[in-house]
């Protein structure tokens, strides 16, 4: 079984963690940046405050047209009415602040995003949402 | 006179059945031999009519017949197996089995609300409705008067038995739900429409019913749906009750022993004395492949507290144990998380028949739907089956190191889904289009995958396909053929009542 817990215990094995992160580098993938349990961050996101990084992931549709805000999930987000009463989030996402303009992409077409990582509680002002870990100044594709 | 006759010819028939296979050519091959033993296991079978004292329903939310092999697969891959020839717990020969028909009675493809009624109360049920007559209407409370139907809970605590929920869904979700609820909606977990005075919400029929007497044993998620709006949960989210009612106050209240993660559930007194509520995640605890030990205990763990609990009374017990999130996993059209918590239900099936006695205990084993996943070929033997499909190998048994392409030149997994999320259409400025995205063995196999898919949908969708029920113990035997889902409540109800 691939855990995250595993993943996280090579993933701090390899060298990656050690050096700047390159462009040559595998992206990340969102559910690196947490611990397995609850919705603590993990040692390599802690690690690499600060620094620019390149995740995987998928776009949540927009909160809010026009905006520079976008969700990048682990997978696409998918809402079940036989599952849910009303939309939840995971717990473990990405909250992704963008240069430019958020250009749409569909929710289940998957994406590489490049951004300074920043850790810590932080509300956005036009949508409420409340994040915890964002790339900020990110572009995608 | 005839029938000893026609017994005596069939026996002798038989023997030179028998006789005469030991000459054919194939009579050596360990297929051959395995076959024989097969029948003999069934041969074997003595028809139990005992009473049965104690009752287990184990229900794999969403696991059709097609779930349940790709879950076979993976156990037996998982231990080193080519997989295919992997048996799991309860398809030995001591499990007798029928196929199911899990339709409604306004629906071709079935919800887990009314499947699970239907168990629990032997009669089919509307669409999203819990354990209400057929006239009842879906959303419209003024239709639960005078359709609320009795559960098999409400006849066996009638007979004093215990009775107990266990579920890695919320304990409010449709099918631990249909133990002890009625209800006109589904979502109705915490409140009730505004005027709405014929029934009250899933959470509080929960606790009406443990201070009634009837549940004795609750354990699950959903611990937001029992904690007013505005308070401040057990691991820091808040509560969903509109009503300002603190139901876990209301429980311990009562007398009940309450826990919230590993540690208060290895604290439990589990000597029957006292209700149990254990509401391990505000909503749904977490999958199998996401949950830490210290943070939950798995199924089986609860499902070993469960019995040890229920056994203290000498009457017996009715037990309904769900792994509410294989159903979720194929919802998200994630195929590993799928597996990894069908393997946790296959290892609870194992518990409760480790700790149970098959002279007093009927043990069914049964899905309340199955899903949109199907499977790819031509893959050959040993395919893993979370990944890529391999070519069947001329020599030998295993696949070829070959992957099978598809006409777009591509390779593809094993597993697909109908419609989901993972669709490979994607929505563009003209409409809906694209083709395959190319796949890596790795990312296929990554826990996170999502299984490519062909109808876009944001969640996947039940199918209205068949689910085996499997069962030992007691009146097991009566499971055989293809049934209407509704007749396990039948079974369960003769076995108790058998004279």
């Amino acid at each position: 079984m691939q855990t995250r817990r595993h993943f996280l215990t090579s993933a701090l094995a390899a060298p990656l963690l050690a050096r700047p992160a390159l462009a040559q580098d595998a992206p990340l993938k969102v559910r690196e940046l947490y611990e397995r349990r609850g919705n603590d961050l993990s040692e390599l996101a802690v690690a690499r405050e600060g620094e620019r990084i390149t995740v995987e992931g998928f776009m949540a549709p927009p909160l809010k047209a026009e905006s520079k805000f976008f969700v990048l999930t682990k997978m696409p987000m998918a809402v079940c009415p036989f599952c849910e009463t009303e939309a939840e989030w995971p717990n473990d996402i990405l909250a992704v602040y963008t240069k430019r303009i958020v250009n749409v992409i569909p929710f289940n077409k998957k994406i590489t995003v490049s951004g300074v990582l920043e850790l810590g509680g932080y509300r956005d002002p036009e949508t409420g949402f409340l994040s915890m870990v964002r790339l900020s100044d990110a572009n995608y594709g | 006179m005839k029938r000893t006759l026609i017994s005596a010819i069939a026996l002798s028939a038989a023997t030179a059945a028998s006789a005469q296979t030991a000459d054919l050519p194939q009579a050596g091959s360990e297929w051959f031999t395995a076959g024989q033993e097969a029948i003999q296991a069934i041969l074997d079978r003595q028809d139990n009519t005992n009473t049965a004292k104690n009752v287990i329903v184990l229900v794999a939310d969403g696991n059709g017949v097609g779930t349940n092999y790709a879950t076979r697969v993976f156990a037996g891959q998982q231990e080193g197996k080519l997989g295919e020839e992997h048996v799991l717990p309860y398809e030995t020969p001591d499990y007798h089995a029928a196929l199911v028909k899990t339709y409604n009675i306004n629906a071709q493809t079935p919800d887990s609300a009314p499947t699970a009624g239907a168990m629990n109360t032997g009669v089919k049920q509307r669409f999203n409705l819990i354990n209400l007559g057929g006239d009842a209407i879906h959303d419209d409370c003024s239709t639960v008067a005078g359709n609320e139907l009795t559960t098999f809970a409400e006849i066996v605590s009638g007979m004093e038995k215990s009775v107990g929920i266990v579920s890695t869904a919320r304990v409010t979700h449709a099918t631990p739900a249909a133990v002890y609820s009625k209800t006109a909606n589904r979502n109705w977990e915490d409140s009730v429409p505004e005027g709405c005075d014929t029934q009250k919400d899933i959470a509080a029929q929960l606790i009406d019913q443990m201070e009634a007497g009837v549940i004795d044993f609750a354990m699950g998620g959903g611990r937001r749906h029992f904690v007013p709006e505005g308070t401040q949960t057990d691991e820091g989210g808040s509560g969903r009750r509109a009503d300002g009612v603190n139901l876990i106050e209301n429980a311990t209240g009562l007398g009940a022993q309450y826990a919230w993660n590993t540690e208060t559930f290895n604290a439990l007194t589990l000597d029957g004395e006292t209700p149990i509520l254990a509401l391990f995640n505000d909503s749904h605890m977490e999958y199998e492949a996401d949950r830490a030990d210290d943070d939950e205990p798995s199924l089986a763990e609860m499902t070993k507290a469960a019995i040890e609990y229920l056994s203290q009374n000498e009457n017996g017990y009715y037990l309904e144990i769900e792994a509410g999130r294989v159903d979720h996993a194929n919802h998200a059209g994630n195929a590993h998380r799928t597996l990894v918590d069908g393997v946790a239900f296959a290892e609870a099936v194992a518990m409760a028949d480790e700790l149970t006695n098959d002279e007093d205990t009927l043990i069914i084993v049964t899905a309340d739907h199955e899903h949109s996943i199907a499977f790819n070929g031509y893959c050959g033997r040993g395919t893993p089956i979370l990944g890529l499909c391999y070519d069947v190998a001329q020599q030998g048994d295993k696949h070829s190191d070959e992957l099978v392409l598809a006409d777009d030149g591509k390779p593809y997994t094993v597993i697909g889904y109908l419609n989901g999320s993972g669709s490979v259409l994607v929505e563009g400025e003209n409409g809906y289009e694209g083709s395959r995205p190319d796949v890596t063995q790795d990312e296929a196999t990554d826990l996170d995958y999502v299984q490519q898919a062909l109808i876009p949908k944001s969640s996947e969708s039940h199918s209205g396909e068949d689910v085996a029920v499997y069962a030992k113990g007691p009146w097991a035997h009566l499971f055989d053929g293809t049934l209407e889902q509704n007749v396990i409540f039948h079974v369960m109800h003769h076995a108790v009542t058998a004279e």
